[in-house]
């Protein structure tokens, strides 16, 4: 199975980069999963959570604000203003 | 102890009391250097993933149009300059070398007819504007070194507002960014760059980066509308941060240069305490000799 190239930055540095098999982000007009072979898609986030779910099932969740997330040949950019870990127990709503 | 010396050793401990604190302030702006660099360097990723966003949007579609890369921006002629100083002296010509420049755009601006408007970050271009009475239209002092990156969205924020404000009173049309370029800890520069109206580039010729068919969410409209702002908030906090890098490394040569200029008072002062007690010696032994003189010409045998 091929995996996605998950680079997660803010304005300032870069939050989480590696491979993982699935990413949630949260569009403005609805939350949106990602999945390897998707079409290159450009996205502007809402506020919401972005869940990197990895090859191990572990998931890794931060909250956002506004910003986008970049498609293109299973490699993901998510570039937002700030990000908040989210702890593991809410993340799963 | 003669009055003479005591006034040379005066000096030589002032010098060195001073010679300790030039020392000290270089020794801080060094350590700083590496660090302000490299919160530079982390927020590259950022402008290139936007970069190359903004890129795709543009090759998708010819079409799209935002008010920030309308060429053809005159409705009031104002034009915004955002000048990024130093909040503290010691700094070299670093604050003066950034405040000729964002003069000479004015005076540029003000010959091709329009009026710059001046948004000033840090106390001393606001000092500047202030003392020769032309009160900038915003300014933001005194900040802080941890908390650039936010102060950089504030600003972003603040003239975005004036960009696409209606208001002919607040309304700017064009708006450029004075400030100092970080090229290496030995060389930084001051320049001026426009930031809006903003050009693509060539994104159709022959050299231009292919980039994927993208689909947008929600549309490409949308998308830049959202990601342009950004793009402007991003170069400012970049630009913010190189800035603060020079400052360190401008203070840290000037410090250099005043350590070695206290140690040359020392050395100059040293000499010249040294030839005055010599002097003092001199005359004592002068003394003693003229008065023994005296005293064996007088012809007194016991004394």
């Amino acid at each position: 199975m091929s995996a996605l190239d998950v680079t997660f930055v803010t304005a300032d540095r870069t939050v989480w980069t590696g491979q993982a098999a699935q990413v949630v982000v949260p569009a403005v007009d609805g939350s949106m999963g990602i999945l390897p072979q998707m079409q290159p898609t450009l996205a502007i986030l809402g506020t919401g959570v972005v869940r990197i779910i990895d090859q191990d099932g572990h998931v890794e969740a931060l909250e956002v604000e506004g910003g986008f997330a970049s498609v293109d040949a299973d490699i993901v950019t998510i570039g937002v203003d700030d990000a908040a870990v989210v702890e593991p127990a809410s993340s799963r709503l | 102890m003669g009055a003479q010396q005591r006034v040379y050793k005066q000096k030589i401990r002032s010098a060195q009391g001073m010679k300790k604190i030039f020392k000290a302030k270089e020794m801080v702006a060094a350590s700083r250097i590496a660090k302000a660099h490299a919160r530079v360097e982390a927020t590259t990723p950022y402008a290139d993933a936007l970069t190359r966003a903004i890129g795709s949007v543009a090759t998708h579609s010819n079409e799209i149009s935002h008010p920030f890369l309308d060429n053809e921006r005159s409705q009031t002629g104002r034009a915004g300059i955002l000048l990024v100083t130093a909040d503290r002296g010691m700094t070299g010509p670093y604050s003066h070398n950034v405040i000729r420049a964002a003069e000479q755009l004015a005076n540029t601006l003000r010959d091709e007819g329009k009026e710059p408007v001046m948004y000033v970050v840090g106390r001393k271009g606001e000092a500047y504007y202030r003392f020769r009475n032309r009160v900038p239209q915003r300014s933001w002092t005194p900040y802080k070194e941890d908390e650039l990156p936010r102060l950089g969205r504030e600003i972003a924020a603040a003239v975005t507002e004036d960009l696409i404000s209606e208001d002919p009173s607040v309304h700017l049309d064009e708006l450029y960014v004075v400030s100092t370029r970080f090229l290496s800890r030995f060389v930084q520069k001051a320049h001026s760059v426009r930031m809006v109206p903003m050009g693509l580039g060539d994104v159709s010729g022959a050299n231009a980066q292919t980039y994927p068919l993208y689909e947008f969410v929600p549309d490409a409209e949308t998308v830049v509308g959202e990601l342009l702002p950004r793009y402007i908030q991003s170069r400012i906090v970049n630009i913010l941060l190189q800035a603060m890098a020079s400052e360190h490394a401008s203070t840290q040569r000037a410090m250099k240069s005043a350590t070695d200029n206290a140690e040359t008072q020392i050395d100059k002062f040293t000499r010249l305490a040294n030839s005055a007690r010599q002097a003092e010696i001199t005359q004592e032994i002068t003394e003693i000799v003229g008065g023994a003189d005296a005293l064996s010409g007088s012809g007194r045998t016991e004394r």
